[in-house]
């Protein structure tokens, strides 16, 4: 039986739920993030000290540390299905498709806290100029949604390998320079009064190009 | 035991033309053909690392074959391996579940991923066939490796499918879980198709029909 | 045998003529002669990045060990060829720019080309099982190649652009370049390119030859 429209969103959905619960019964991998995001964050703030009117290196910095909050953690959900030898139960229930979807949803609602603590934090320890919000949240969103897409399929392609910690991170990193261009370049934009709006569609269509790449290249993942 | 199947008398039929698999240039399973079709039971013997698992594998579609082609037919329609999941009950020693979740949870997932409607009914009823009821609440963790057995049972029959394949359903289970998997047989058996894959007497003894694979010779309905 | 002879003698012979034969570009000078191996370089690299990830997506549809033969050569040597690009683009630089490196958009891109094929062979050496890698560096391929164009988009905006737009120089002040440089680059070209093809051939070979021995010693092993 080919998997129906409603019934794919259904395991979306209950896998998204799956995932949350998970995260809040054992909580390593949120607590850990958000650890390292805040440690990473100190260093920064710590060696520069705060940047009232360099807006350039606010913006870099504070992609630099989104990133590595997400190259921490955003494949733990891949490798801990791969650890727990879940996956045979999963891909019983559910498609590749529904599983890879699931699983995008998840790692941007992780990002999402992550930056909800982060962000903020960064803003008032950086010292850095109000930015306008409206921009700044729209290229935060979609440089996030980017982030998420493409450590979503490259988790799931490394928690399959040997090394996975160290390999997730090279491995993903090379493919989200853009996304830390893009992000930089947007929020600087932002913070000196320019228009964001290129930026934002680079960052769009990145996203709707990765994603449209791993619909169809999720069926690929897992067949052993 | 009074759980009418909701598939009752589907008309479910496997077969494998020349179905084998290769894993770096190792044999995983040498070409197998068959056919097999509801009512009835099957048996898959054969020494180890002659491919009983690989082949239920396959067979489920959680396995790429490296040659040859497996279909399975359900009420006339031909199902894709990827969505195999959602019609047949698959039990395997590897079959593990969430840790951090309860036997209730791990299985209202499952229903609700596959668009149950009323995905905890199913899965109390499911827990309740395997005399797990009590221990519903526990998370899996703490569940003894009997009890995971029995919850693989229950994974198995969950969505009451037309075909049901069992790599050694008896593992870790005493002479009451025994007894319970043949009753699982014999019920599956009125309706549906059950393959087992086992070298355990007491298993291969409840199918009329058996498939044999020899280390590299090919299999043939005996 | 003939053949590689006759691409020896080709290369060679466009080499000589490159020093002896055709004349200086003007505003180049001596730097003329790097343009017959930057570009070719350059070239080949593209080609082999693209043919590997051409064979990435065959593999996929077709599952035939022998594309991921050709995807894996085709990355490796593109990495050869990504840096004899990048050594004699940067000696350029220098005799042109006084700099090695300017992280000119050109060169931003080359460098991430860089690393994202040595990810792409770091995550080969980190999976085992070669059905398994072949799909699973497949599926990084397939992806890490469609981010790349977004990098033209995005670099200029973070760095402004030395490179000479118009890859050969000067082509709009003076009418057209010598017809002798041309030559000698046209050559120089075609002979790269035919390395490069016959090298990877070579590899697919050698990659054949080995999986039949190592099914033969796995096949001896079951009967004894």
């Amino acid at each position: 039986m080919p998997p129906s429209g409603s019934s794919s969103v259904a395991a979306v959905w209950a896998i998204l739920r799956k995932e949350c619960r998970s995260e809040w019964r054992t909580r390593y991998g949120i607590n850990a993030a958000l650890l390292f995001a805040v440690a990473t964050l100190t260093a920064v703030s710590f060696a520069v000290g705060r940047l009232p009117d360099r807006t350039d290196l606010l913006a870099a910095l504070l992609w630099v540390v989104l990133l590595f909050a997400a190259l921490a953690s955003l494949a733990h959900t891949f490798v801990r299905e791969v650890e727990g030898h879940t996956l045979t139960f999963l891909r019983l229930v559910a498609s590749p498709a529904a599983i890879g979807i699931g699983k995008l949803l998840f790692n941007l609602l992780f990002l999402a806290v992550l930056e909800l603590v982060t962000v903020p934090l960064y803003l008032v320890l950086m010292g850095g100029p109000p930015p306008r919000w409206g921009p700044f949240l729209l290229v935060l969103g979609l440089g996030s949604l980017a982030l998420a897409t493409t450590t979503t399929l490259v988790g799931a392609v490394v928690s399959q390998a040997r090394g996975r910690g160290a390999l997730f991170a090279a491995v993903s990193l090379p493919l989200l320079m853009v996304v830390l261009a893009a992000g930089v370049s947007g929020l600087r934009a932002q913070w000196e009064g320019n228009p964001a709006g290129p930026e934002a569609r680079v960052l769009l269509a990145y996203v709707a190009t990765v994603l449209g790449a791993s619909l169809l290249l999720y069926d690929h993942l897992w067949e052993d | 035991m009074s759980a009418v199947s909701a598939t009752a008398m589907a008309t479910v039929e496997v077969a494998a033309q020349g179905l084998e698999h290769f894993y770096s240039g190792r044999r995983g399973l040498s070409a197998v053909s068959f056919t097999l079709s509801a009512p009835g039971v099957a048996a898959v013997t054969g020494p180890n690392g002659s491919g009983k698992s690989t082949l239920l594998r396959l067979l489920a579609g959680l396995l790429r074959p490296t040659g040859g082609r497996s279909t399975l037919t359900v009420d006339g329609r031909v199902v894709a391996p990827a969505g195999r999941g959602a019609l047949l009950g698959f039990v395997s020693p590897e079959l593990a579940f969430y840790d951090e979740l309860s036997s209730l949870e791990n299985l209202t997932f499952a229903a609700e991923a596959r668009g149950a409607r009323e995905p905890e009914g199913l899965a109390r009823a499911a827990l309740e066939r395997v005399d797990l009821g009590e221990r519903s609440r526990d998370r899996v963790a703490a569940l003894s490796s009997g009890m995971k057995q029995r919850l693989r049972l229950a994974f198995a029959l969950l969505h009451r499918p037309p075909l049901l394949l069992l790599d050694e359903p008896g593992s870790h289970l005493d002479d009451e879980g025994r007894r319970l998997v043949e009753r699982i047989v014999g019920e599956q058996s009125r309706s549906g198709l059950v393959v087992i894959a086992t070298n355990d007497e007491r298993e291969w003894k409840l199918a009329a029909e058996r498939i044999e694979l020899r280390g590299r010779g090919l299999g043939h309905i005996a | 045998m003939a053949l590689r002879l006759l691409l020896f003698l080709w290369i060679a012979a466009a080499l000589l003529a490159g020093f002896l034969w055709a004349p200086l570009a003007s505003g180049l000078g001596e730097t003329t002669r790097v343009l017959y191996f930057h570009i070719p370089s350059a070239w080949v690299m593209a080609v082999a990045f693209t043919w590997s990830c051409a064979h990435s997506v065959l593999y996929l549809a077709r599952r035939k060990l022998e594309h991921d033969d050709q995807a894996a050569a085709a990355a490796e040597l593109g990495i050869l060829f990504c840096v004899a690009a990048a050594i004699s683009g940067a000696l350029w630089a220098k005799a042109k720019w006084g700099e090695y490196w300017n992280w000119d958009p050109r060169e931003t891109t080359i460098f991430f080309l860089f690393l994202i094929y040595g990810a792409y062979l770091a995550l080969r050496g980190a999976i085992e099982g070669e059905e398994k890698r072949a799909r699973l560096a497949a599926v990084y391929s397939v992806i890490a190649f469609v981010t790349v164009p977004f990098l033209t988009f995005v670099v200029p905006r973070l760095y402004s652009s030395l490179h000479p737009s118009p890859i050969v120089p000067q082509r709009g002040e003076q009418d057209s370049i010598d017809p002798r440089i041309a030559v000698c680059f046209v050559a120089m070209l075609l002979g790269f390119t035919a390395l490069f093809f016959w090298v990877t051939s070579l590899r697919v070979r050698l990659a054949r030859l080995e999986r039949r021995r190592e099914r033969a010693a796995a096949a001896a092993g079951g009967t004894a």
